[in-house]
């Protein structure tokens, strides 16, 4: 069993981890050979401690946006009874499920081949790598868009929530939302941030940057929420003790809650290019400081 | 968007497929598509049932709607 000190290390790593778009997964395999923690996330103990840390990073999420997921379940119902979409929050709701089920399934389908990379902090420190290089490509392609409209004659505006030509979560369509949702497929591998590669694709398709943070989110959140739930029933005796695992959740659901808040705010004017830097230079030191 | 009643059809056999893995997962002892010795899989067995709802849900959407006046 894992000690309490370690769990609750784990437990903040994980809040600030999981939403940011540096990937959680990657950083649990790749940190601790780093600073010399001898914990691997392939241990047995560390199964339950994930599935708690993730349901207080969704208590977090669906906290944050309470609101939201009010009007989205109460408009999931409304649109499947009557089978059709007649107002935004069907839509999104709609829209979320249409997005989550690929990654569901894909990830149902290979939980086990994949979990063979979780042990393998060399190839954790690759995919980083790559989760920079796809950070660094959606900003990349955001300034060639602007450079272009500002060519084209059009003002680009300071303020994306003022700036027109970049749309609000609703205005996506189905078939975007598809490719979004197979896109985030790809954050099963440790290394690649489920947040990032979910935001890099809102922006390629047109989102503000903090419209694509939310959609990020509100995707997220069925999935953390199931990847902790479905572990539940496979609690057994590697399972923290009441207090700890209480404690574990709380802390990860408050950093998470308050990363969240913090890039949402960070993103009104910020860009996605210092975690970009940030997990290019995680994954270099990964490699070659992990042997 | 026009619906489709062969699409529909399709839709709520693929349904009964799953609440019909639902139900094999809930209740037997198997290892099949799954690792590990036989067991009752509840992973699977609550996979397969959000599967089924998603199902009925989207033939739901995918049938053709009376017009309205």
């Amino acid at each position: 069993m894992l000690s309490a000190g370690l769990i609750l290390f784990l437990a903040a790593l994980q809040g600030v981890t999981e939403l940011f778009p540096v990937s959680s997964l990657g950083h649990a395999v790749v940190v601790p050979p780093l600073i010399g923690l001898n914990f691997r996330e392939t241990s047995p103990a560390f199964v339950p401690v994930l599935a708690i840390l993730h349901l207080g990073t969704a208590a977090a999420l669906l906290f944050l946006y309470r609101r939201d997921w009010a009007r989205i379940i109460v408009g999931f119902f409304r649109a499947a009874v009557r089978g059709r979409i007649s107002d935004p929050d069907e839509r999104l709701a709609i829209m979320l499920i249409v997005g989550t089920v690929p990654t569901g399934i894909i990830g149902f389908l290979l939980q086990d081949p994949l979990k063979s990379l979780f042990g393998d902090p060399r190839a954790a420190s690759v995919f980083l790598i790559v989760n920079g290089g796809i950070l660094f490509a959606a900003e990349m392609f955001r300034r060639r868009d602007e450079r272009r409209r500002a060519t084209g004659g059009a003002q680009v505006l300071a303020h994306e929530e003022d700036d027109p030509a970049y749309e609000r979560v609703e205005g996506l369509s189905l078939r975007t939302t598809v490719i979004v949702g197979v896109f985030q497929a790809g954050a099963l591998l440790p290394g690649i941030s489920r947040s990032g590669i979910t935001m890099a694709a809102g922006l390629v398709a047109g989102l503000r940057h903090e419209e694509a943070a939310r959609f990020s989110f509100l995707l997220a959140t069925p999935i953390i929420l199931a990847a902790g739930l479905l572990e539940v029933p496979t609690l057994g005796s590697d399972a923290p003790t009441l207090l700890v695992a209480v404690a574990a959740a709380v802390v990860a659901g408050l950093v998470a809650y308050a990363s969240a808040r913090f890039l949402l705010r960070y993103l009104r004017l910020g860009r996605l290019d210092p975690f970009a830097y940030y997990c290019a230079a995680l994954g270099a030191a990964g490699l070659v400081l992990i042997h | 968007m026009r619906g489709s009643r062969p699409l529909s059809l399709l839709l709520l056999v693929l349904a009964v497929i799953f609440a019909l893995a639902a139900v094999f997962y809930f209740t037997t002892k198997t290892s099949f598509l799954a690792s590990g010795p036989p067991a009752i899989h509840f992973k699977h067995a609550i996979v397969f049932t959000v599967l089924t709802l998603l199902a009925v849900v989207a033939a739901n959407f995918a049938r053709p709607k009376s017009i309205q006046a």
